[in-house]
């Protein structure tokens, strides 16, 4: 299989604001990429626009060789969505939602793929209590099982270990990891944790102001801009500059604002 | 294309919601009760003043009655809609294979249920206080009923399509809107009680040939077809504009991103 995302000359305008001006992205088969940048860069938007959720203003995407808005039901079969941010739906417990979405996914086998979902990320336990009592890392966690049990080709994760726990993230990373090189799913993941990141993605995407401002794999970019990691290259790019000490001339209102 | 397990999969989600939440009952259950008791005890007091007598209390039972196949068809749907927007769950499904139909055939499936349980009650209610059996009016009804089980199902598409524009906050259209047209529907009278003003305002609409034809029915008439035919042939009107305005507000709810006000 070639390429499962194809997105070319993405333009996407909210009132007065770009979110995304004229992007072009294509993720290979299998291949894990990380979508990187501040708050406001246009990450979201621009996965929000490759699940058919919002139309761009420009541009064409293909997913899994299906062509949106059109294809959208179709593209959808092959892929899975997970979100930090994202609720599971109220009164209902976690298996029964999780047997909803292996339905609406078109699985063969709803239970067994639950059941199966829940003992790779280590939640079995959580599959009777109700989606309201759950924490949020344990949430996240049905929502990454929610988004992985009908094993599809591409994974689109919108900061997948926001709320999580060290341990916890971890335990999502590994599990995540796994699923993909065994089953080959490729994966297109926003992220604020520049470690995980380089554990997890082969290519990453620095956005800034909707636009790609550098690509490669974690050591290319983060070498090009002499540093040795992804973290150093974020603080380059988005960073403010460091207080000084204060005695400028605009000392005192410097150190106010600090 | 439509598949079942997707469809059925809706039909789910929303029966766990209201075998979970009590308060989902007063629609289904307590509402068409209390409405069968207040409309009913208002024929009786009438007929006893010395007004239409027998006619007046059947008109307002079965008046209520047919009220509530509009209310629940409309209800179940708005309200399964709005469901995933208290829960923040529109991104979630959003991101399925789910098409826009599928889901409105999961929830109108599901509607259908409550529907016939809501109607039940209404139909039980009278027998019980009133004495007023829905079937001694006879199989006139069924036409007239399925028709407003469209309508219903109709101005649901016109309430989905004003929460996706302007946002959860306008719910309160999910029961409001139904209330807008059952004053000038005449559920209980001939709309020529209502203000001289309304009357042509009232004459467009479907329901109010089809609560009339309820009325020649329960007065002995013969099924009045004119009525019915104009009922049904304003009714696919209501439905087409129903589905351009749905589609119309979802394409706007895509370029402009509102997705983000229900996650």
């Amino acid at each position: 299989m070639g390429d499962v995302v194809v997105a070319n000359g993405l333009r996407k305008r909210f009132r007065n604001t770009v979110a995304v001006d004229g992007l072009d992205l294509t993720v290979a088969a299998g291949e894990r990429v990380g979508l990187l940048g501040a708050n406001g860069a246009g990450k979201t938007t621009t996965l929000l626009m490759l699940l058919g959720a919002v139309s761009p203003d420009e541009g064409t995407i293909e997913i899994l060789g299906c062509r949106l808005p059109r294809g959208r039901s179709k593209a959808m079969q092959g892929v899975g969505f997970a979100a930090g941010y994202l609720p599971l739906p109220d009164r209902l417990r976690v298996h029964e939602v999780l047997t909803m979405f292996g339905n609406l996914y078109g699985v063969d086998d709803p239970k067994h793929a639950v059941a199966a979902g829940l003992e790779r990320f280590r939640i079995a336990h959580l599959a009777n209590v109700m989606g309201a009592e759950l924490s949020s890392g344990q949430r996240t966690l049905v929502g990454i099982v929610r988004a992985t049990m009908h094993r599809p080709p591409l994974l689109i994760l919108d900061e997948p270990t926001a709320s999580l726990d060290p341990d916890v993230a971890q335990r999502v990373r590994i599990g995540l990891r796994e699923l993909c090189e065994e089953d080959g799913i490729a994966m297109l993941t926003t992220s604020h944790n520049m470690v995980e990141v380089e554990r997890m993605c082969e290519r990453v995407l620095f956005m800034k102001e909707g636009r790609i401002i550098a690509e490669g794999s974690p050591s290319e970019v983060a070498a090009s801009y002499g540093h040795a990691d992804l973290e150093a290259v974020f603080l380059e790019l988005y960073g403010e500059p460091a207080p000084h000490d204060g005695t400028g001339p605009d000392g005192e209102q410097e150190a106010a604002r600090w | 294309m439509v598949t079942r397990q997707r469809v059925l999969a809706i039909v789910s989600r929303h029966w766990y919601v209201l075998l979970r939440s009590p308060q989902r009952w007063f629609d289904v259950l307590i509402w068409p009760l209390l409405d069968t008791v207040l409309f009913g005890a208002l024929g009786v007091y009438v007929a006893e003043a010395g007004g239409a007598g027998g006619k007046g209390l059947a008109f307002l039972l079965a008046g209520i009655l047919l009220f509530h196949v509009i209310f629940q068809a409309n209800i179940s749907v708005s309200v399964g809609f709005l469901e995933e927007s208290w829960s923040r769950n529109l991104l979630n499904i959003m991101t399925t294979p789910l098409t826009e139909l599928e889901y409105v055939l999961g929830v109108a499936l599901f509607g259908l249920g409550k529907l016939l349980f809501g109607v039940s009650v209404v139909a039980v209610t009278a027998l019980g206080f009133f004495s007023f059996a829905a079937t001694d009016v006879g199989w006139g009804l069924v036409p007239i009923m399925t028709i407003l089980l469209v309508i219903g199902w109709a101005i649901s598409l016109f309430v989905i399509g004003l929460v996706l524009r302007y946002g959860p906050s306008a719910d309160i259209l999910a029961w409001g809107l139904l209330f807008l047209v059952m004053p000038l529907s005449g559920v209980f009278y001939p709309t020529e009680a209502l203000p001289g003003v309304l009357q042509p305002v009232a004459r467009l609409l479907p329901t109010t040939h089809l609560f009339q034809a309820a009325r020649d029915v329960l007065d002995g008439r013969p099924l009045p077809w004119g009525e019915i035919g104009y009922g049904a042939a304003a009714t696919v009107v209501v439905v087409a504009a129903g589905l351009a305005f749905v589609l119309h507000m979802l394409r706007v709810f895509r370029q402009r991103g509102y997705v983000t006000r229900f996650s």
